[in-house]
């Protein structure tokens, strides 16, 4: 059950609105995920921690599809439902 | 949930690989779990770990665990049977098919046995396995894995045991459908 109201897009403040446009274009989604949201509701928490993910994301000595392999395996090993 | 849809959005959506991914993660998952819980010493690291059962040498086997424990060492590049196939080794029968499992788990397939060893890597880091992490480790590193890699990778499971446990605290449900087409898988 989740126990927060997840915030909607249009409660973010403008520029956090531009950057989950970019998400979704990241992502290849027409949605913005609910992580994005929840990780922007505190903007001073949520920009920095996008700008450390979208670097270490990014194609490098490993490629991404690597590296969202990687994320996966994480999310099995914690048992992670989201 | 949400990463593994991700990756079906980067050209991943060969169900081929996510089998594979989820083979491996078994594997090393259970090969962990018994190295840890019987405190097996780490094979390429210092370890302090004393261990709490007799391990079988591999010089007193029958000849089929000699030939099996030979094709361990090569499949691995190494001197010594790792101590977790030696541990197995006290019945021959599921070694012998254990072993066959898990080297095909491993094996280039879909994904190639650098990236299925980062995989392991990154798992064994997760669940916290002193042997996993030494293990795969120095397997992934044998196989090409560059200092540089290695940091990206850490940087993955660094960023995603982040997301996942504030997902886990504020009980997120999951962003996609585990099928969005809903149709069964081809096997």
């Amino acid at each position: 059950m989740e126990i927060v109201h997840v915030t909607e897009v249009h409660e973010l403040a403008p520029e956090d609105q531009k950057f989950c446009e970019a998400t979704k274009a990241w992502f290849k989604i027409d949605f913005v995920p609910k992580m994005s949201r929840v990780l922007l509701t505190v903007p001073e928490f949520g920009r920095p921690y996008g700008r450390a993910s979208r670097r270490a994301m990014s194609d490098g000595a490993l490629g991404r599809a690597q590296k969202e392999l990687i994320a996966s395996v994480v999310s099995a090993i914690n048992v992670c439902e989201y | 949930m949400a990463h593994s849809a991700a990756g079906k959005l980067q050209g991943l959506a060969d169900e081929k690989i996510w089998y594979e991914v989820a083979y491996l993660t078994g594997v090393t998952h259970a090969l962990n779990t018994v190295a840890d819980g019987l405190r097996l010493p780490a094979e390429f690291s210092p370890s302090v770990r004393h261990l709490l059962v007799a391990l079988p040498d591999p010089a007193d086997g029958e000849a089929d665990l000699k030939t099996l424990f030979d094709e361990i060492r090569a499949f691995y590049a190494v001197d010594q049977v790792p101590a977790v196939f030696r541990w197995m080794a006290r019945d021959p029968g599921f070694l012998q098919s254990y072993w066959q499992a898990t080297r095909e788990a491993f094996a280039d397939r879909a994904l190639d046995r650098l990236t299925k060893e980062i995989l392991a890597f990154a798992a064994s880091m997760t669940a916290k396995s002193d042997y996993g992490v030494d293990f795969h480790l120095r397997e992934a590193r044998r196989l090409g894995l560059s200092d540089r890699g290695l940091t990206e990778a850490v940087e993955v499971v660094h960023l995603f045991n982040t997301v996942t446990k504030i997902a886990d605290t504020l009980g997120l449900k999951p962003d996609f459908p585990a099928r969005p087409t809903g149709e069964r898988p081809h096997v």
